[in-house]
């Protein structure tokens, strides 16, 4: 089952390390890839994901723009402490086009998920999207 | 209203008066060190310059590095992916100006095809009995390599923010350009 919107379930994001009022980084989780949260210069950059409650996923879709390297982590605990990393990814560019990751996790329960952008394809990213599949 | 950040890079031969430029634009002139001590890594000063007519900042992460050149590889090391870049000349040292194709050279290896933003500097305008570089000659190649040209003296406190508030301005006209970019694809 595809969930159209994280947020809808309760989701919110509890840090993200660049911020334009107008791009704030509650689009990556309104389920709608038009809006999108930008990074405003440097790297790497993060952001976590807060669940309502442990979510099992067995797969993660990110749609995004030029995102070079990024690292997912994993946290089980109730207060965004002691992530494990999942996965290193590296992604093409694609000029006017939104890049695609797709993650395979494996029914894996989660209450938090970190987000570390290391690098870039150009100096500014940006996330539209991230959606699971439970 | 933003707040961008920006790696900002400050590079150049030896001696040319780089920490002295960083330092006098960090303390808004205050600090003029007459004695040269030579910086031997990376000395990182932060800086936000506001955006004139917008409500929007840059915060510049100046990353001033070390000229000499046995300290200079250590130094890439730590320069990260660069956002804009600062470099630096005596005006009264010739051999400054000619090394200046082989620091930029340095920076482009290591930004892995991305366009960095830059200002070429003659500094120490102040010692105008010694020049050795003349202003058309310096604008000239600044012009060809992309390079917008300023001159400053650290020591009398002259135009020394003009070139780091061209570099804040540059970096966010890219961040706007990019903005559009990105709209746009939806
Ligand atoms: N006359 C004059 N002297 C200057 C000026 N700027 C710097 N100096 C002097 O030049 C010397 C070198 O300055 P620094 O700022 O340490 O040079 P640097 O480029 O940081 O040198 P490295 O750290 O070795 O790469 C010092 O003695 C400064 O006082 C200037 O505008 N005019
Ligand atoms: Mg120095």
């Amino acid at each position: 089952m595809i969930d159209p919107a994280l947020s809808s379930l309760g989701a919110r994001v509890v840090l993200a390390t660049s911020s334009d009022e107008i791009y704030p980084p509650e689009n990556i989780i309104d389920g709608n890839t038009e809006t999108f949260w930008i990074s405003t210069g440097m790297f790497p950059q993060e952001f976590i994901i807060c669940f309502a409650e442990s979510m099992k996923i067995s797969r993660l879709t990110m749609h995004c723009y030029n995102v070079k390297t990024f690292k997912l982590e994993k946290s089980i605990s109730d207060d965004a402490t002691d992530f494990e990393p999942i996965s290193e990814n590296e992604l093409e560019h694609m000029e006017g086009h939104l890049q695609t990751s797709d993650i395979p996790l494996n029914e894996m329960n989660a209450t938090h998920l970190r987000f570390i952008i290391t690098s870039g394809h150009d100096h500014f990213i940006s996330v539209h999207r991230i959606s699971v599949e439970r | 209203m933003v707040k961008l950040r920006a790696r900002c890079l400050v590079v150049g031969d030896a001696a040319v008066g780089k920490t002295a430029l960083s330092q006098m634009f960090r303390s808004d002139g205050a600090h003029f060190q007459k004695n040269y001590s030579m910086t031997a890594g990376v000395e990182l000063v932060v800086k936000s310059v506001s955006i004139p007519e917008t409500s929007d900042s840059v915060e510049l992460y100046i990353f001033d590095s070390a000229g000499k050149e046995t300290f200079v590889e250590p130094c890439t090391k730590v320069w990260g992916q660069p956002s804009v870049l600062c470099l630096v000349f005596d005006l009264s040292t010739e051999p400054s100006f000619r090394s200046c194709g082989r620091w930029l050279e340095r920076v482009r290896a290591h930004s892995q095809g991305l366009h960095i933003p830059g200002v070429l500097v003659g500094n120490k305008s102040d010692l105008s009995s010694r020049r050795e570089v003349e202003t058309s000659v310096a604008q000239e190649w600044a012009q060809s390599q992309g390079l917008e040209y300023h001159e400053t003296s650290a020591k009398d406190m002259e135009n020394c923010e003009a070139p780091f508030l061209t570099l804040a301005q540059a970096f966010h006209a890219l961040y706007q350009d990019r903005l559009q970019t990105i709209q746009n694809l939806a």
